[in-house]
Order: structure tokens, then C-alpha cells, then sequence
């Protein structure tokens, strides 16, 4: 058969086929079962996907009375095409990516936020509308500027994109802002109702890495110690080269006790 | 001597084990180690004075009133809903019909592998290419899942025996809870290779037990269902196809219909009902395991139901011992030797309602051993059938006119 192996997908034939011949006297279970559901086509190739990047825009025409919906489509370079290259998957675009590009190009930091993206049933995507930028059930991030901003340009006549990222944005940035006000209030009515929390992250960051540094600096000056000795063993007692050495030994200390 | 890299010999099994990747020699010290001059000094905390923990009297006591606190108000606030949890996909698997799109998306099964490992027979399964990866067409998913969960049901409904594979990391669970729902066989461990090839000498010694249509074990015939050849799977579910190529390879030898999980750089032919999804994550494996089971467990309650009515979803077995024999047949056999194809109407109103069949003890079975002799007690149902007629007593002897031969002879 070559390269392929359609045995699997002919045990239906060949259950028949052996049964005609003699090899078993009843046709196994399955073979009557699986009569009305035949195996998938393999093999066949089916030309790929095309995807194309579509943008809708609403346009305000100087004659209407009402502004228009209008689609655009990206055009794409016509090449000539190798034959085997029909076949091959197409890129998948979308209009958020160049946006999204964006914003987390201008605010990195919020990549490192933590953000759910874990799903149940799929359909939370449902129950948002992005002609505000809060939504039921999802926190505010990136995503949320990225959202409302196509929504912006989506809906909004006559909207530009650098327009719809500034709408965007400071309606971000104020959320933003209310939220850190709502945490450091809920903090204070804790603490003035008994709440003690221990040291920050910060706080335990810096003391472990005073501790290192402390534990550096006998480290350091042992070393120092010992390789002043082997330069006086080598070089013999009050030498030359012993002067300086000791100087710039005296120097280290000095720094580290500082 | 330093022995830098331990290069065991590239056997295909060596390197299908999970080992850690070599080290560069130039990671590795050449020389002796040496002693540091000074070790870590270990300084001891200073303690204060008049507290042992390090706490003052004051966090203490409020440390207490906040535990006190929070056992008073724990029964207050919100109740979380809707929340994630991981286990309900094994637990309650959704059917065939709940199955949708989305829920297919959130489950990761459109996640394909990195285009340069692809098989380009799998090129119809895929939608496009993002990120580098490839992803699979969900429509497509969906209804080759929803095609194989009817091959199971249909299979389940006419008494053929299923068996479930995953043997990778973490799909044992999945697998034992499909296994159990559409009372089928698992299997998680290392299929050994000739289990279905060379099945009498490994499997056939193993335990085989005959059942009536509703899945009670009859004690008839014990010799001659310990003689019964080893039994062999109606239907293979295979979660991880490219882990086993061995088995598929069986199974198209022995001629057994396979469902398998195609990933993107799986081989779509290796298998005759192949599902394109995701083969990678434990929770896109565990839905399609699961909807299999579920239709699994439809396909065996149609059966049972159809047992009550005193139909038979299969055919007939033939008798195992020929008609010499039942002549004279012991007296422990007697009152089961009144059998015949009369309809089992009395024998079917009698019959318990719900009877749980009686393979699901041997799939919750835990060890890779219990495993291979669960797929010999499959025996029993395939024997079933004539358990079933024996079950009604009033109707005249016609096992005579029956032929002897054993019903099973494809090896």
C-alpha cells in the first residue's frame, strides 16, 4: 500500500469480505453498527481556510441623512501561488491584534497583572457589551481597552483610531484609579477594625536580601584575608607588591563596613 | 574517572520513557571541587525578649479576634457561582447533544501543535495558523465527536465490548471514569504488545464469566467458558494514537474499529474514526472521553431496556457444548438445559429494573494487570446471550438443532 495504511478505515469491508470466505461463521457486533455511519474521508485534501481582515467602520456620506456601515477588506497581495501552497493554512487575523499590540506596547506592566483565562462554558464572551468599558464577570485589563476600543471603531461614526484609544485609555486609567482608592479604604476599615497584615512582599524581599548581603560580607573579607596570606607567603613577608595589596584590602573593608 | 554523560542505548522504548534531557559536558566541572573558604554562616534570629514567636501581645490578640471573627461572619457574604471546577468534566460529563462549540473552545480542543510538526493529511481539520500553532477547525471537532459517540452508543446497544485507552500522564481518571459510564474496559498503563495478536497465550488464562441480558453472571458451562477462546474488543477508544502505534497496529491486523484523538501531527489513518482535537490537555481529552462515555452509557441503557421488553439487541450464542453432551448433561445443570429461543417475556418482567452491569467492577479495577483480564471478563458478555435465554424456563429444548461451533473464530 506504500506510505498509507487503510486498514482502519476498511474494517467494515473487510469483516464482510472475510465472512464471504469462510473465516467466521457470524459477523462480529459492530459491523451492522457502524453500517449507517461510515468512517470519515482521509486522504482528501480540500483547498484551506482563506481568512481575510475585515474592518467595519461607520462613515457619515455628506448627502445621507444617517451615517453608513462600511466594510473594508484588506487586500491582499496577488502572487502567483505554487500549486501545493493551496493547501497550506492560512494566517488567522484579526483586527484587535494591531491594537492590542499597541496598548500592551505602551503599558508592558499590565501584562504582569494577574488575569483569569480560564473558561467553563465558553459563553462568557456573551454576556459583555462594549459600548461601556466594565463588564459582569470580568475583571479590567488590557483586554478591556483593546475590546472597547473596537467597539469605538466599530460603532462610533466617523471614529479614528487614535480617537477610540484615548476614549479608551482615560476611561481605563479612572477605573484604574478608583480601584486602588476602593483597596486602600477597604485596607484602613480593616486595619480600624482589628485587621493586622504582615510584611509586605517588598518588605520580605528587602530583608532577604540585606540577610544575603550580610552573609556576603564575611564571605568576602575571609577571602580578601586569605589572599592577602598567599600573596605574603608567596612574594615573602613586608615584600613589595604587599603594600598596595594591603591598601586596596583596606579599601574593601572599609566599603563594606560602610 | 568522572562519568559525564550516561548514553544508554536509543532503544524506540528508552525513548519513549520520561527522562531528563542530557547536560552539556561543558556544564560540568572538569576539575576537583573545591572547598569555599568559609561556609554560610548561620546566624540564629534575634528573639525578643518576653515573646517566643516574635509577636507582640497586641498582634496576638488581634490575630485571635480575627479568628474568632471570621468563624462568626464565615456564614455571611457572597456564595461564588459559576466558578471553574476542574473535576465536574470527569465527574458529569456532558452528553453528545450538550456538546457545542464554545464549550469545545473553553475545553482548549482547537489548540493544534507548532505548524512544523505537522501531517498534512490533517490539513482539512485545520482552520488556520495563529501564534505559530496551527488550530483546529471546531465545527469539524464537533461532528466527528458527535460520529463517534454514535459508533459507541451503537456498539454499547448491541452488547459489543468497548475498551478505553489513554495511557498518557494523567488521563487514568478520565479514562476509568469513561470506562465506568458507558460500562466499558479501560486501559491506563502499557498495552502489551500482542495482547490482541497473540491473545491465548497472554490473556488466556485470565478470568471469563457469562452473563444473561441484563448483565447477571449464570454459573453454566464453567468449563467450556474457561476453554472460551480470549475475547477481543468490539470497538478500541484510543485517547493518545501517536503513544499507541502498537495497538492501532493490532487492532487493524485483528480488524477492530478504532476512535482516536487526532492531534495535528497524528496520522489521520492510523485510526477509523479519527476526532481531530486537541491530544495535549487533560481537560479537551477528558470532554471527548467523557461524551464518549456518556453515549456509551446511552448505548447500554437502550440495551437493558430493550432486555425488559424481552428483546435482544444481539444475536443469539451458540451453544458452547455440543449436543452429545447435552444428553447427559449434570445435574447441577439441569434446570439451566431447558433452553431455547422462546421469548423470554416471564424472565424479562422478573428481572430486576436496574441492574448494574457486572463488568463496571472490573473497571474500577486499578492496576494494569486487573486491566487485561477485565478486557477476558468481557467474555461474559459476550457469552451473554444465551444466559439470557436460559433464564426462560418455560419453553421446549431446541439446542440440538443450534450448531456447535464456536461463534468466535477470527484468529
Amino acid at each position: 500500500m506504500g506510505k498509507l495504511n487503510l486498514t482502519a478505515l476498511r474494517v467494515r469491508q473487510t469483516a464482510i469480505r472475510q465472512k464471504a470466505v469462510g473465516k467466521f461463521d457470524k459477523l462480529p457486533k459492530w459491523v451492522d453498527a457502524i453500517a449507517d455511519i461510515p468512517p470519515a474521508q482521509a486522504i482528501v485534501r480540500t483547498p484551506a481556510q482563506q481568512h481575510q481582515l475585515v474592518r467595519q467602520r461607520v462613515k457619515s456620506i455628506p448627502g445621507a441623512s444617517k451615517p453608513q456601515v462600511v466594510f473594508e477588506v484588506q487586500e491582499k497581495p496577488i502572487k502567483p501561488k505554487k500549486a501545493s501552497r493551496m493547501f497550506q493554512p492560512v494566517e488567522l487575523k484579526y483586527e484587535e491584534d494591531l491594537l492590542r499590540k499597541e496598548f500592551f506596547r505602551d503599558h508592558p506592566w499590565e501584562l504582569a497583572r494577574p488575569r483569569i483565562v480560564v473558561e467553563t462554558t465558553g459563553k462568557d464572551a456573551e454576556g459583555h457589551d462594549w459600548s461601556r468599558i466594565q463588564q459582569r464577570g470580568k475583571g479590567l485589563d488590557g483586554e478591556s481597552v483593546v475590546q472597547r476600543q473596537l467597539w469605538l471603531l466599530n460603532n462610533v461614526p466617523d471614529m479614528t483610531k487614535s480617537f477610540a484609544y484615548d476614549t479608551a485609555r482615560r476611561e481605563f486609567y479612572r477605573l484604574r484609579l478608583q480601584e486602588d482608592i476602593e483597596r486602600r479604604v477597604a485596607a484602613e476599615e480593616a486595619e480600624a477594625t482589628g485587621a493586622t497584615f504582615g510584611p509586605s512582599r517588598h518588605e520580605i524581599g528587602m530583608e532577604l536580601e540585606s540577610k544575603e548581603y550580610e552573609r556576603w560580607k564575611t564571605w568576602a573579607k575571609r577571602e580578601a584575608l586569605v589572599s592577602d596570606q598567599r600573596t605574603a607567603a608567596f612574594t615573602g613577608a613586608e615584600s613589595q607588591g604587599d603594600k598596595p595589596e594591603e591598601q586596596s584590602t583596606d579599601d574593601v573593608t572599609q566599603a563594606l563596613t560602610e | 574517572m568522572i562519568v559525564r554523560q550516561l548514553c544508554l542505548r536509543q532503544a524506540r522504548q528508552l525513548r519513549a520513557l520520561p527522562r531528563q534531557s542530557r547536560i552539556l559536558s561543558r556544564f560540568s566541572s572538569t576539575e576537583t571541587t573545591v572547598e569555599t573558604a568559609v561556609k554560610t554562616p548561620v546566624r540564629p534570629s534575634p528573639v525578643e525578649p518576653g515573646t517566643s514567636s516574635g509577636f507582640s501581645a497586641t498582634e496576638v490578640e488581634a490575630y485571635q479576634q480575627k479568628v474568632q471573627n471570621k468563624h462568626v461572619f464565615h456564614s455571611f457574604g457572597s456564595k461564588v457561582s459559576g466558578a471553574y471546577r476542574p473535576e465536574s468534566i470527569i465527574r458529569s460529563p456532558p452528553k453528545p447533544s450538550e456538546v457545542t462549540l464554545e464549550l469545545l473552545l473553553a475545553c482548549q480542543t482547537h489548540l493544534g501543535h507548532s505548524t512544523s510538526r505537522w501531517n498534512p493529511q490533517n490539513s482539512r481539520y485545520i482552520y488556520g495558523v495563529r501564534d505559530g500553532i496551527h488550530i483546529l477547525s471546531l465545527d469539524l471537532t464537533a461532528a466527528h465527536l458527535r460520529r463517534a459517540a454514535k459508533v459507541v452508543e451503537e456498539v454499547s446497544a448491541r452488547g459489543g465490548l468497548v475498551l478505553f485507552v489513554g495511557t498518557r500522564k494523567g488521563q487514568k481518571r478520565t479514562v476509568v471514569r469513561a470506562a465506568e459510564l458507558a460500562g466499558a474496559y479501560h486501559l491506563f498503563e502499557r498495552w502489551i504488545p500482542g495482547s490482541l495478536t497473540n491473545g491465548q497465550q497472554i490473556l488466556g488464562h485470565c478470568e471469563k464469566k457469562l452473563v444473561n441480558p441484563f448483565d447477571e453472571q449464570v454459573h453454566m458451562w464453567e468449563n467450556e467458558v474457561e476453554e472460551y477462546p480470549a475475547l477481543k474488543p468490539d470497538l478500541v477508544v484510543c485517547l493518545n494514537p501517536l503513544e499507541n502505534e502498537v495497538l492501532l497496529h493490532e487492532c487493524g491486523l485483528n480488524n477492530v474499529p478504532t476512535i482516536g484523538v487526532i492531534d495535528t501531527d497524528a496520522n489521520p489513518t492510523s485510526v477509523t474514526y479519527p476526532i481531530p482535537s486537541n491530544d495535549d490537555s487533560l481537560r479537551a481529552v477528558g470532554l471527548i472521553a467523557g461524551v464518549l462515555g456518556r453515549a456509551g452509557q446511552a448505548g447500554q441503557k437502550r440495551r437493558l431496556e430493550e432486555a425488559q421488553k424481552g428483546n435482544l439487541t444481539y444475536e443469539r450464542m451458540a451453544p458452547l457444548v455440543s449436543t452429545e453432551n447435552v444428553a447427559k448433561p449434570s445435574p447441577a445443570h439441569l434446570p439451566l438445559m431447558n433452553v431455547s429461543d422462546g421469548q423470554p417475556v416471564e424472565a424479562a418482567s422478573a428481572a430486576p429494573s436496574a441492574v448494574e452491569p457486572a463488568r463496571t467492577e472490573a473497571v474500577s479495577a486499578e492496576a494494569a494487570s486487573a486491566e487485561l483480564s477485565s478486557v477476558e471478563l468481557a467474555s461474559a458478555e459476550a457469552a451473554g446471550t444465551e444466559a439470557a435465554s436460559a433464564e426462560a424456563a418455560n419453553a421446549e429444548p431446541t439446542i440440538a438443532e443450534r450448531g456447535t461451533d464456536s461463534p468466535k473464530k477470527q484468529q
